[in-house]
């Protein structure tokens, strides 16, 4: 396993969405990391399967614009 | 060979891939990929059972007696017979046998045979994120050794040009032949395989392979439940001797 990097060390963070319900909306269940949003994809899946789904979505981290951050507003 | 043959050496194929996958569990490079690794286990582990369980309504059920004793009578790859040593098998494997199994599976979900249409069209949903997560670690750069060796097994699995897998595709129960799966696979992972010479004569169409050998003691004798056996308390023993 020498000569790989673990994913965490130079990857993107990605907020991971879900709702199980069409009427609920989507609310945030967790995060993962990966260095691309192929593999972010495959992770979410493979972490936060255990419930039944009906729409699960995953956004970098990054691309969340903050108004304002708790202690700021 | 026969249909069922081809569906028993996916099934088996797919039980032993899902156990490799589920040794690296605690073994792989992060957390995310460790908890990948556990997911895509059970998923092939849960598709083998299907693919197990097609084989009776296609008729022929091809197990016989001697897979209880005969690690050689399980129709799996060569690539399964020993667990892996370095991570490069394993995204190797990901990568080139786990889109090969799906191709097949695609072909089976494609053909004429309903039980197959119906059964494995649940399991190209699940193999859809195992095939994001190969590709993504195939790109990142791995040893030539385990991939081109996967990519051997891979197309040796397909069968030859003109044998049985050919014949099930003309006949319109599978919807792609040994050419058009090998080019699935390239296509899906947007790469050539490597040039392969293949000699067809020493492949035996059951096995779907050429090289002699089989699953290691300890695999089988945990696939049989004997390793099970080895914890049981005495007094369960005695019961299950009685």
């Amino acid at each position: 396993m020498t000569g790989y990097k673990r994913v965490s060390g130079d990857a993107i963070e990605y907020e991971v969405f879900a709702r199980k319900t069409r009427v609920e909306p989507l609310h945030q269940v967790g995060s993962v990391v990966a260095p691309d949003a192929d593999l972010a994809m495959a992770y979410a899946r493979a972490t936060y399967d255990e419930e039944r789904w009906c729409e699960m979505a995953i956004v970098r981290k990054d691309d969340v614009i903050h108004l304002w951050s708790p202690g700021e507003g | 060979m026969s249909l069922p043959d081809l569906v028993l050496s996916l099934a088996d194929n797919k039980q032993m891939l899902g156990l490799r996958y589920a040794e690296w569990a605690t073994r792989a490079p992060s957390l995310e990929a460790d908890i990948a690794a556990a997911a895509m286990g059970l998923d092939d582990l849960g598709h083998s059972r299907v693919l197990y369980g097609c084989l009776e309504p296609l008729g022929a059920d091809p197990r016989g007696p001697q897979r209880e004793s005969d690690p050689a009578s399980l129709s799996n790859l060569a690539y399964f017979d020993e667990p892996w040593s370095e991570w490069s098998q394993f995204v190797a494997a990901n990568a080139i046998l786990d889109t090969a199994f799906t191709a097949m599976i695609e072909a089976c979900v494609g053909g004429s045979v309903e039980v197959l249409q119906h059964r494995l069209r649940k399991m190209l949903m699940e193999e859809r994120y195992h095939f994001l997560h190969g590709r993504s670690w195939l790109r990142s750069g791995i040893d030539s050794g385990p991939l081109d060796r996967a990519w051997y097994e891979a197309i040796e699995w397909f069968g030859p040009p003109d044998g049985e897998t050919a014949t099930l595709h003309r006949e319109g129960k599978l919807s792609m032949g040994p050419a058009d799966l090998r080019a699935r696979v390239e296509e899906q992972l947007e790469m050539k395989a490597p040039r392969v010479t293949i000699d067809w004569k020493t492949w035996d169409p059951v096995r779907r392979r050429s090289g002699a050998g089989a699953v290691d003691q300890h695999t089988f004798a945990m696939l049989r439940g004997l390793e099970e056996k080895k914890y049981a308390p005495p007094s369960a023993a005695k019961q299950a001797a009685s």
